[in-house]
């Protein structure tokens, strides 16, 4: 076993963190599907009660939380990810591990375990609420297989984004703060392009008097790399493409992560310069 | 056992090295002395492979610290000025962590963590978190996670700054222990009489390059046998006076001064020479009741060397 990952499960399972945060997601979720529950049943807002299906209950209740942990886990992927190489630095213990037989892969790949670990044990202990609505039905293991496979892609390649951060900064507090920007860029800017070009689409289509099709994959690219589309793609089963959306997403996370790897063991390379 | 040569190293346009030549044999313990500034500490990341240089050569063992840097690796200890440790970890898993990094078959790591403990004298300490030891304590734990691969090289930069007087004397006799064992050390410190307690030969270096004193050496070579001139003070019972024209006779004495019934003169040519000097006052029938001849002190040469650049 690489001693890297074993120094680093020791040392975060010492932290306080290492249960408050369990503690807290945990709280989060819970809370995201009494929500969920709460408008499918009560109609707080008073739209009209109608005969609900358990199936309809399920399956908001399953999106609720699969969103909310996907939400949850991306302000924490950067928690684990970005201080992992800079706090080497400050700590001043980088030049130990530069110095030893340890390999820059190695180092990297240590603290990429690691920190996915960490997120795959969340992911885990969410698994009961996950399969709550199981209960209600129009939900199948199958659902949650492919919710947190696709959860687990987009993290993992969160974490190396944060990664490449860490080993590029000197201080934790900006390699966290550009993380952070990079996530947010992700989901926000993808979002708010590919609603720009959507209506441009229509407004284009309405003026030629086209009929509505499906919209074009160009339309949509933005999205590919917006971290929760791969969940909506991968879920709604509608995708008639030979290769479908949500592969062309998750290709595309992992390209992303694939590339940040490669500059983060460049830094590492390099970062005799910074101790 | 190192070999330097023509070593150039610049930061961002910023001088590091600008060509520092040196060699050290095996088993030698050579001390590294310069101003604030000079390149001790950029010369000792790139022999610890933490830099690479931008020309010439260096060499440990054989083996090229660029091109083969892994090999180095396997091959030295290196311990910074302000060397970094996991405060959240019990001092053997810090040093089980470090065996395993240095890629120790599981039979050698156990020896190896055990003679590491007994070392640093923290045996009894083993369970304890880093955090929990005293500065004297963690610097010996940071010199036993240097030694556990037992490394033929050490490259120490600045290893007693914040050491209390004790801490200094054991790391010293650590160190010279090493040396007796057979590890080549290279040492850079501003602690000059610690240089001179335990080094043969201590290189000079300033502005990124070799340095030299007042006489041209760029390496001084320590211990009375290896002065250029030596300074002696000698009593002398009788006329004081003719004990000076005595000695003034010798050939390469120069009288310094006389104060009362003592003389002081500098002798050319070295601890032999001044020995001869005494042969020549007692056949001269000077009766000399004290003779003390040393060669100018580590911190006196470095003044000499380095005190008008730095006026």
């Amino acid at each position: 076993m690489n001693p890297m990952i074993r120094k680093e499960l020791r040392q975060r399972m010492r932290e306080r963190r290492s249960w408050i945060l369990p503690s807290l997601y945990l709280a989060a979720l819970g809370g995201a599907v009494a929500l969920a529950y709460y408008f499918q049943t009560a109609d707080p807002f008073e739209l009209g009660r109608r005969e609900l299906q358990g199936a309809e209950i399920g399956v908001s209740v399953f999106f609720t939380v699969i969103f909310t942990q996907m939400a949850v886990l991306l302000l924490l992927a950067p928690v684990f990810s970005a201080g992992a190489i800079t706090i080497e630095k400050e700590q001043r213990t980088l030049t130990g591990l530069l110095t030893s037989l340890l390999t820059p892969v190695q180092i990297w790949w240590g603290k990429f375990v690691a920190a996915l670990l960490f997120l795959v044990l969340l992911l885990l202990c969410a698994l009961p609420i996950l399969s709550l609505p199981f209960a209600f039905g129009g939900v199948g293991p199958q659902d949650v297989g492919r919710a947190v496979g696709v959860t687990l892609v987009v993290l993992a390649s969160t974490t190396a984004v944060g990664l490449y951060c860490s080993s590029f900064f000197r201080r934790s507090v900006h390699a966290t703060a550009v993380s952070y920007a990079v996530v947010l860029a992700l989901t926000i800017l993808t979002f708010v392009s590919f609603m720009i070009l959507q209506t441009r689409w229509e407004a284009a289509r309405a003026a030629a008097g086209r009929p509505y099709t499906e919209l074009p994959r160009h339309i949509i690219a933005p999205l590919y790399l917006n971290p929760f589309f791969p969940l909506v793609a991968v879920l709604s089963g509608e995708d008639k493409h030979r290769f479908p959306d949500w592969a062309i997403s998750l290709l595309m996370f992992a390209t992303l992560g694939y590339l940040a790897a490669i500059l983060a063991w460049r830094n590492l390379r390099r970062a005799g310069e910074q101790v | 056992m190192i070999e330097i040569e023509d070593l150039r190293k610049s930061y961002n346009g910023t001088r590091g090295l600008a060509g520092f030549t040196l060699r050290i044999e095996a088993g030698e313990l050579c001390g590294l002395v310069g101003p604030n500034g000079a390149g001790k500490t950029t010369l000792i990341k790139i022999l610890a492979t933490l830099l690479r240089p931008d020309g010439g050569r260096a060499r440990i063992a054989g083996s090229d610290v660029g091109s083969e840097a892994r090999v180095v690796r396997s091959r030295i200890g290196y311990l910074p000025d302000v060397a970094g440790l996991y405060q959240d970890m019990r001092v053997g898993e810090f040093l089980e962590f470090f065996a395993d990094a240095f890629l120790l078959q599981r039979d050698r790591r156990r020896g190896a963590v055990e003679k590491a403990l007994e070392r640093a004298g923290l045996a009894d300490r083993r369970d304890a978190f880093v955090e929990q030891l005293s500065l004297g304590m963690k610097q010996r734990l940071v010199l036993a996670k240097t030694l556990l691969h037992q490394p033929k090289v050490l490259l120490l930069d600045e290893p007693a700054t914040g050491l209390d007087p004790l801490a200094r004397v054991e790391l010293r006799e650590l160190l010279k222990t090493l040396n007796r064992e057979g590890v080549t050390i290279l040492i850079s410190s501003h602690i000059l009489s610690d240089l001179e307690d335990i080094c043969t030969r201590v290189a000079l270096i300033a502005a990124g390059r070799n340095a030299t004193d007042a006489e041209g050496h760029s390496v001084l070579l320590l211990g009375g046998a290896a002065q250029a001139s030596v300074t002696c003070e000698i009593d002398v019972s009788g006329p004081v006076m003719d004990a000076a024209s005595a000695a003034a006779s010798f050939a390469g004495a120069r009288v310094l001064g006389v104060e009362g019934s003592r003389l002081r003169l500098e002798v050319a040519g070295g601890i032999e020479q001044a020995s001869a000097l005494l042969q020549h006052l007692l056949g001269a029938g000077v009766i000399v009741v004290r003779f003390d001849c040393r060669g100018p002190g580590l911190e006196e040469r470095y003044r000499r060397a380095f005190g008008a650049e730095r006026q």
